[in-house]
């Protein structure tokens, strides 16, 4: 359990400014997401803290130590790739204990390591077979076994389960949330899925074009989201943002509003519009209308709604859910 | 469509029968040959078949000379190779995972050791100084400067096909650059190895003009100047001759049969992905 703490942080290639100074604190203990979209400097950011890229200036500190010019093995981290980087010559018992056998710690501890690990994830009936013999799902828990077992200050997630099928994503997510609870670490996890996001983290850090537009809690940023882009990335189906003269029109520059904060009703309301689509998710309904006044809208109702394409609908949005921003950011 | 493949295979191994397999049963019937029915030099089956004592004829010819050549090829080859599989896999690997200047540089350089032919005589002189010519190791060492540029291509292009997370998560898990190398990179270049090996040590073997130029002295002797001795010896003993010819055919042979399928494997695996 450590802090981890980024002090103006900055990486360029040549020229080019890829992270334009990065300052963040994650308390120990807490589950923080980056998140944003593809090229905005969230891997670049890990990679940094783990010790695979070097900062252009700046400075990592991890549990009160300048670690900033540390080789990533006496940082005190461990890290889960992407493609898990399982080794695929040696069995799951030795990709577990690969770094406790370079540390030439006794064959004795060795085992009886991994063999907790694999008690943990449970991989027991594995431990002898190659990554090539596992599905995915496995072969994960055993780039995560490899994490644990170095017993590591700060965890580091580098889009652990985007290679994963949906129904087993949302499992994985469970059992990541769990495995933080019960091992109490400090984790850093990247994504670039919101729902990963709003799903397991203490903290979100949202990330665009290597800059943080926002750090909070989930619902915070969902309930207050600082810039429009936060606004835009964060909840699903994205908020309505409006620029120009439609956002002029309520006095603002950017105006947004979320689908679930419209009301939509055949008799009255604000903006009177086309359905021009209707996508049913059961629970909800998604309408996509065609507004003269603002564009397309897209709004969230109850799942057994009976509009259909075609239909003349109005909408409005509901009290004190309507978001004003002066400056597009 | 059918019959236009049945057409084009059949072709083929016709081609293929008359190019490698009619000279290899020439030679056979030969080395079962007289003296003097060899001579002749034509596809009749011997009269007499004197396999046995045309074999122990040839390996005793010049005080069993043909041991000694069996045996400084065998270090030549060893020696080379190893020193190829080690320089070959470490240089691709640095070439192919820390691009800079310095690196293309040298890749440049390996290229030009494919491209330029080798000047003999210069060699030579520069064997004579350093005091490695006529020995076994400077034989080695020219083989090895033959061998590489083709080796380091066939070590870069698979090593490429291997993802530097592997690199990285070992890294993170605290091994250090050599460790990367020995624990996690080399044991998953097997099948390119396997072909450096197959390839390399059949052509080393194999090798007739390079020991001749740089390997002179009757203490030197490698399996394919035996037959040069034995041409100019028994002029008119192509018995011998083709028996020598089928002994030194058959090693390589036994590890071409063995092997061919790893060779295709290495071969096109870093091609394809690479």
């Amino acid at each position: 359990m450590s802090r981890v703490e980024l002090k103006q942080l900055r990486k360029s290639y040549g020229a080019v400014e890829v992270m334009k100074g990065i300052d963040l604190v994650v308390e120990p203990g807490e589950f923080c997401v980056f998140v944003g979209p593809s090229g905005c400097g969230k891997s670049t950011l890990l990679r940094m803290i783990a010790g695979l890229e070097e900062q252009t200036s700046g400075q990592i500190e991890i549990a009160g130590r300048d670690v900033s010019f540390d080789e990533p093995s006496k940082r005190g981290i461990a890290m889960v790739f992407q493609s898990y980087a399982l080794y695929p010559h040696l069995s799951v018992r030795d990709n577990i204990g690969f770094g406790l056998s370079l540390a030439r710690r006794p064959k004795a501890e060795i085992r009886q390591k991994v063999d907790a690990v694999g008690e943990i994830l449970q991989l027991g009936p594995f431990m002898d077979r190659k990554p090539k013999a596992l599905s995915g799902g496995q072969r994960q828990r055993v780039a995560i076994g490899r994490a644990i077992v170095r017993d590591p200050q700060v965890f580091l997630f580098d889009e652990p389960l985007s290679n994963l099928d949906a129904a087993l994503r949302s499992q994985m997510r469970l059992e990541l949330t769990e495995l933080h609870a019960r091992l109490g670490a400090t984790m850093i996890y990247v994504t670039h899925d919101q729902v990963e996001a709003m799903t397991m983290a203490d903290k979100i850090v949202v990330m665009n074009a290597g800059r943080i537009e926002q750090v909070g809690t989930p619902m915070e940023l969902y309930q207050r989201p600082a810039t429009p882009f936060v606004a835009g990335f964060i909840g699903s189906p994205r908020m309505n943002l409006f620029d120009g003269d439609v956002a002029r029109r309520m006095g603002c520059d950017v105006y947004g509003i979320r689908p679930e904060h419209l009301l939509i009703s055949e008799s009255d309301g604000r903006w009177t519009g086309q359905v021009r689509h209707v996508e049913r998710l059961g629970a909800d309904t998604i309408l996509h209308l065609d507004v003269p006044e603002l564009g397309a809208l897209v709004a969230r109702t109850d799942g057994n709604c009976s509009f259909h394409p075609g239909q003349v609908v109005q909408a409005s949005p509901q009290p004190d859910m309507e978001f004003f921003y002066a400056a597009p950011g | 469509m059918k019959r236009r493949q049945y057409v084009i295979g059949a072709v083929s191994f016709a081609v293929a029968f008359v190019i490698f397999v009619i000279p290899f049963i020439f030679v056979v019937i030969n080395a079962m040959k007289s003296a003097a029915e060899s001579a002749r030099l034509d596809f009749r089956l011997p009269q007499k078949w004197q396999f046995w004592q045309n074999l122990t004829d040839v390996v005793q010819a010049r005080d069993y000379m043909l041991l000694l050549a069996y045996f400084n090829s065998t270090v030549i080859t060893v020696g080379a190779v190893t020193l190829l599989v080690i320089f070959g896999a470490l240089v691709g690997y640095v070439l192919q995972r820390r691009p800079s200047r310095f690196s293309s540089f040298v890749y440049a350089f390996v290229l030009t050791g494919l491209m330029i032919p080798p000047a003999v005589v210069p060699t030579i002189w520069v064997l004579q100084e350093i005091n490695l010519f006529k020995t076994l190791h400077g034989m080695i060492l020219i083989q090895v400067a033959y061998g590489l540029g083709f080796t380091v291509l066939l070590y870069r292009a698979f090593i490429a096909s291997i993802p530097r997370d592997l690199d990285e998560a070992a890294i993170v898990d605290g091994a250090r650059p050599l460790q990367v190398f020995f624990r996690v990179i080399l044991p998953l270049l097997e099948p390119v190895t396997v072909t450096v090996i197959v390839v390399q040590s059949i052509a080393i073997f194999n090798d007739f003009t390079h020991p001749l130029y740089y390997l002179p002295g009757r203490e030197n002797v490698t399996v394919q100047l035996t037959l040069y001795n034995f041409q100019s010896q028994f002029v008119s003993q192509m018995n011998l001759l083709f028996m020598n010819i089928l002994l030194v055919t058959i090693p390589p042979l036994i590890v071409f049969i063995f092997f061919n399928r790893q060779i295709v494997a290495g071969m096109t695996s870093g091609a394809v992905k690479g």
